[in-house]
């Protein structure tokens, strides 16, 4: 008789349960199909669920997957601003038990913020999986829960063949030794780089050279005035038995010599660990710099930033890549508590980057990370009137520590990690770790595979492409470029679930080959699914890329110029907006491009729309290349043991591996010890990671409502950024 | 009374109940019922629906549908309002209390006020001279609401928000003055009444350039794609409403909705012949009051497809396009004006 005083009366439930609107948080990578049950594909506004901007108008959390501890605080903060009553749903594994971080540095388990009321398993759920997680919680707001049922039931034992996992035994050497140049098969470049430096230089790999020297700061001059003009990437090797930290910075060309990577590198003293920073000669490895420090404390004498968190929250502990951070090891037994020294105040800003803003009556904005137009990144936007002066990037809320976790997993097994920073573009994550063990042991690849590998990494390439220009639509405020966009998207994910089983994170490409043979007949659909995406295409084309305020929102935004976008080491679609013609798929030629006919596309601005164009174009030339892959596959065998695989130990060295990501250049380095069979240090350079620094200064001089347009055009994905 | 042949009975019933009597008159017929009070919250109803519905067949997807499978999920509306009803109202602790939480109720006072001055056929509130102007004065009252809304909340993206829609009303406001003016020229009146009756031909045709100027400031005025400025979500958050919860923003938000309804029936009064068109005997009072609505209801569902179509324009953008080319359009079309009086 008093239910509707206990559980509210009926119209109120009704109401409720026919209107969850969830908040849009977009916590970490499983906010791809989070979007996808949101567009045209799945379309839960039928449910009445509209994913709405402002925590303070909606009722409804989603938690994409992995809360780090620097999400938790946002997270609690919006939960708390939330008007009731109000529900989360958990999606994906990181947030049930951690998933495949579940041993990270950075992690919280989000049922210890905020109270759950439905969890969603699967790495990343499917779309259909969240519906039934909302007319679930429609029920449950109905008072109608259901619950699950577990029976015991007896399997019959089949007789045949009998499947076994292979042994996963780590073997982890204590006090290896480590060297990273190790001298394999000599080019000529490498003498000339002697002169150059002034040092031995060893060839470590093909077109990979690596230096000891003694002054960083001289050495890299030196390198510049060659025509070296950008860091690809900036490394610590922590060998705690030897009392030393080897620095390393890994420099490359844009312009004059396109394939060549150059390591110099130092050691330093582990107690008072501090070297050069490269900052004044070359502006991008400014961020990689601070992440180091972060990660190793290592000081950069130069660079302005030491001395404060970057990535990491502040309750993380100190310098968790060093080889005497433990983290867990594996073990089904072990439980362990996430928020020992976690506190939950909100994030803030800090006073001292602000202060001189205040002082000169410039207005503060900080946009994110619960914001409709900022994704799981905050930016401290300094404003003039409506001018952007400067924008300070607060990255790290999807930081969820895969360099480390790597060294703690079998090379096999981080197959599947390496990808999650960047789900949709899976093939060309996994193709670039794949090729650096491939490179070390001197596998060759069978052709048939090289082709399939090759058809997946253009996948790939079109579904990012598309997921960019709809989530720049959105930001635009267009959202039926947004749908339209995603809708494309459907049609890459089918392609992709035919081939390898799973809409995103595929793990398909494994050392040696893939995992599965793929039909003739299945590329024959994947052929037909291509050919009918082109109308499409084209109609997107129409209403989105080519609409006249679109248009006039992107030209002449964010412009970088040629010189400017390789000093601030641009890379991928972003660089070529930029008018250089810098591809390396075309420079490297690997896997199966040397094959097929296709045009390495180049703008001419520099500007947000040529940026935008160039992808669109990058679009249509990848659906060229897989209708002509999959008319060229030859028939063969795709090698693949599984077996023998699980127990890979590298030869001792660094190995490193590029392929062009449909961001840009993924940039892979492995260092071994020759004995375990885990990696001793992995490295691991992402193409947004690359682009920030050049977000940030595309942003310096135009107006507030630009940001959004500059972000959207930049692709920037933060979990990509973060890893 | 109202005289309508087919339901005179039910009319009849209706005056001989004491209190309820009196809806049964014309002049409060007008403003509680048609084309007032109910009317406007079954078009905002209907009009959010629609806009859901139309946006998502233009987008590959079906749009609310689950709640009410058979009606098209027309019931959505008024899920999402029950849930807005009984959600928690948060006053957060650096808002100025006590404007935070009387604008949203003020602002419709406006809204009502110019409602009343909306006539149809012979069912009416008032007849003046001044309607039109009056009613032009009042809707331009709305913007001051959002302002002070921006201001009372005391938030970052409130106060952006509340800049960028000062700057913008100036910029449609002084267009859409001189459109309404140029007919007014034309008609050589302010009364609604005598301007319907005015146009044997419809007034979108006698003078198109103040009929484009309107077009083009209605969709600015009432904040749709790609003039969606001042509360542009991607940017700043919805700017001036973003620290409403509950029926609160349930208020704020369906501000721009009624100033649309509002726009569309004085469109449809200046360039679409009123209330003239179809009449059906029968109806008697009611027809004339159901093809103003009808007309009205056509150009909202037209203004809100632009929501499917455009992308947001910058302030700057917007502002350029209303001093220059919609302030331009506008001092033409009162030239023609003037001149088409002087010429006659």
């Amino acid at each position: 008789m008093f239910e509707f005083l206990q559980r509210g009366l009926p119209i109120k439930r009704w109401g409720t349960k026919w209107s969850l609107w969830p908040v849009h948080l977009v916590t970490a990578c499983c906010g791809v199909e989070l979007a996808h049950a949101y567009a045209c594909g799945y379309d839960a506004e039928r449910l009445g669920s509209l994913n709405y901007g402002i925590c303070r108008q909606t009722n409804l959390i989603i938690v994409e997957g992995a809360i780090t501890r620097k999400m938790a605080r946002v997270l609690k903060m919006t939960w708390e601003q939330m008007p009731n009553p109000k529900f989360v749903v958990v999606m994906g594994a990181c947030g049930i038990k951690g998933g495949i971080f579940w041993n990270s540095y950075h992690m919280v388990r989000p049922w210890e913020v905020v109270p759950v009321q439905y969890f969603i398993p699967g790495c990343p759920p499917t779309p259909e999986a969240l519906l039934n997680a909302i007319v679930s919680l429609q029920k449950k707001i109905d008072g109608k829960e259901e619950v699950c049922r577990f029976e015991k039931f007896e399997i019959e034992n089949v007789e045949g063949k009998v499947r076994r996992c292979p042994p996963l035994r780590k073997f982890v050497v204590e006090n290896p030794a480590v060297v990273p140049n190790v001298e394999r098969e000599r080019d000529e470049f490498a003498d000339f780089l002697e002169e150059v430096l002034n040092t031995k230089v060893y060839t470590i790999g093909e077109k990979t050279f690596y230096a000891f020297v003694d002054d960083l700061k001289s050495s890299a001059k030196s390198l510049k005035d060659t025509g070296f003009d950008h860091v690809k990437c900036v490394n610590v090797i922590d060998v705690p038995h030897e009392d030393e930290f080897v620095v390393e910075f890994t420099i490359s060309s844009y312009s004059k010599f396109r394939d060549v990577l150059v390591t110099i590198a130092k050691r330093v003293d582990r107690e008072d660990p501090k070297v050069d920073s490269l900052i004044e000669i070359f502006p991008s490895s400014d961020y990689m710099e601070r992440e180091m420090h972060e990660f190793f404390g290592v000081e950069f004498v130069g660079n302005p930033w030491m001395g404060r968190n970057f990535l990491l929250d502040e309750s993380t502990p100190k310098y968790p890549l060093r080889k005497d951070f433990k983290i867990e090891q594996e073990s089904l037994l072990e439980e362990r508590k996430f928020l020992q020294d976690f506190d939950d105040n909100p994030p803030e800003v800090p006073e001292d980057l602000v202060r001189d803003a205040l002082s000169r009556d410039e207005f503060v904005l900080v946009v994110g990370p619960q914001h409709p137009g900022s994704g799981h990144m905050r930016l401290i936007v300094k404003l003039e009137g409506d001018v952007i002066r400067e924008v300070i990037p607060d990255p790290g809320y999807v930081h969820r520590g895969v360099e480390k976790i790597a060294e703690n997993r079998l090379y096999i097994q981080n197959i599947p990690l390496v990808e999650r920073p960047c789900i949709t573009d899976f093939a060309n994550y996994d193709l670039c770790y794949v090729r650096a063990i491939e490179n070390a042991l001197k596998i060759d690849v069978p052709e048939r595979a090289k082709f399939i590998r090759t058809i997946l990494a253009e996948l790939c390439r079109i579904g990012t492409h598309l997921y960019d220009a709809g989530i720049l639509a959105v930001f635009l405020g267009h959202t039926t470029g947004f749908m339209w966009a995603f809708g494309l998207r459907e049609f890459v994910c089918e392609a992709l679930a035919m081939m390898t089983g799973a809409r995103v994170t595929g793990s398909f490409i494994v050392p040696g080959g893939i995992r599965r043979d793929v039909s003739d007949e299945t590329l024959r659909k994947v052929k037909r699914l291509i050919s009918s995406m082109r109308e499409r295409i084209g109609k997107f084309e129409k209403v989105f890329v080519k609409n006249p305020t679109v248009v006039a929102r992107l030209r002449d935004v964010g412009v970088l110029d040629r010189d400017r976008a390789i000093e601030l080491g641009l890379v991928g679609p972003f660089l070529r907006a930029s008018n250089v013609e810098f591809d390396l798929r075309s420079v490297k030629k690997y896997e199966a491009y040397d094959e097929v006919d296709w045009d390495v596309v180049v703008g001419e601005e520099g500007d947000s729309y040529a940026r935008l164009l160039v992808r669109v174009e990058e679009v249509n030339q990848s659906m060229r290349i897989v209708e002509q892959l999959i008319e060229r596959v030859p028939k063969g065998e795709i090698r693949c043991d599984l077996w023998c695989l699980s127990d890979v130990v590298l030869p001792l060295g660094e190995h490193v591996s590029m392929v062009e990501g449909s961001r840009g250049t993924i940039y892979m380095s492995i260092v071994s010890d020759g004995e375990s069979n885990v990696p001793y240090r992995f490295r691991m350079v992402t193409p947004c990671w690359y682009i920030l620094k050049g977000f940030m200064e595309a942003c310096k001089g135009y107006r507030l409502a630009d940001l959004q347009a500059i972000y959207g055009s930049f692709g920037y994905f933060p979990p990509e950024a973060d890893r | 009374m109202l005289d309508v042949p087919i339901a005179q009975g039910l009319i009849e019933f209706v005056a001989r109940i004491p209190i309820l009597n009196i809806l049964v008159e014309r002049d409060v017929f007008a403003v509680l019922i048609a084309p007032g009070l109910v009317s406007l919250l079954t078009f905002l109803g209907f009009i959010v629906w629609f806009e859901r519905k139309i946006t998502a067949r233009i987008q590959w997807r079906i749009g609310p549908k689950e709640v009410s499978p058979y009606l098209g999920g027309i019931l959505q509306v008024l899920a999402d309002m029950i849930r807005y009803l009984y959600q928690e109202v948060i006053v957060h602790r650096d808002a100025h209390k006590k404007y935070f939480i009387q604008l949203p109720i003020l602002s419709i006072i406006p809204v009502l006020l110019a409602l009343t001055l909306v006539p149809a056929g012979k069912v009416y509130a008032f007849r003046s001279e001044f309607a039109i102007p009056s009613m032009v004065a009042l809707i331009s009252l709305i913007p001051l609401f959002v302002i002070a809304i921006g201001w009372s909340a005391n938030n970052r993206f409130a106060f952006v928000g509340l800049i960028r829609e000062s700057f913008m009303c100036i910029a449609y406001e002084i267009p859409l003055l001189i459109s309404v003016l140029s007919m007014l020229v034309i008609y050589q009146s302010g009364d609604a009444i005598t301007v319907v009756e005015k146009q044997t031909i419809p007034g979108a045709l006698i003078n198109p350039l103040a009929f484009l100027t309107f077009l083009i400031s209605t969709v600015m005025a009432t904040g749709r794609l790609p003039f969606d400025i001042p509360e542009a979500d991607q940017e700043i958050a919805f700017g001036p409403y973003v620290e409403y919860s509950g029926i609160m923003f349930g208020l704020v938000m369906v501000l721009a909705y009624e100033k649309l309804y509002l726009l569309s029936l004085l469109m449809v009064v200046l360039f679409f012949s009123g209330w003239k068109g179809f009449y059906i005997a029968t109806l008697g009072d009611l027809s004339p009051v159901l093809t103003l609505l009808l007309k009205a209801l056509i150009v909202m569902c037209v203004i809100v497809v632009t929501r499917a179509v455009y992308a947001r324009y910058r302030i700057d953008q917007a502002l350029k396009i209303g001093w220059s080319f919609l302030l331009g359009l506008a001092f033409s079309s009162l030239i023609l004006s003037v001149v088409m009086v002087w010429l006659s």
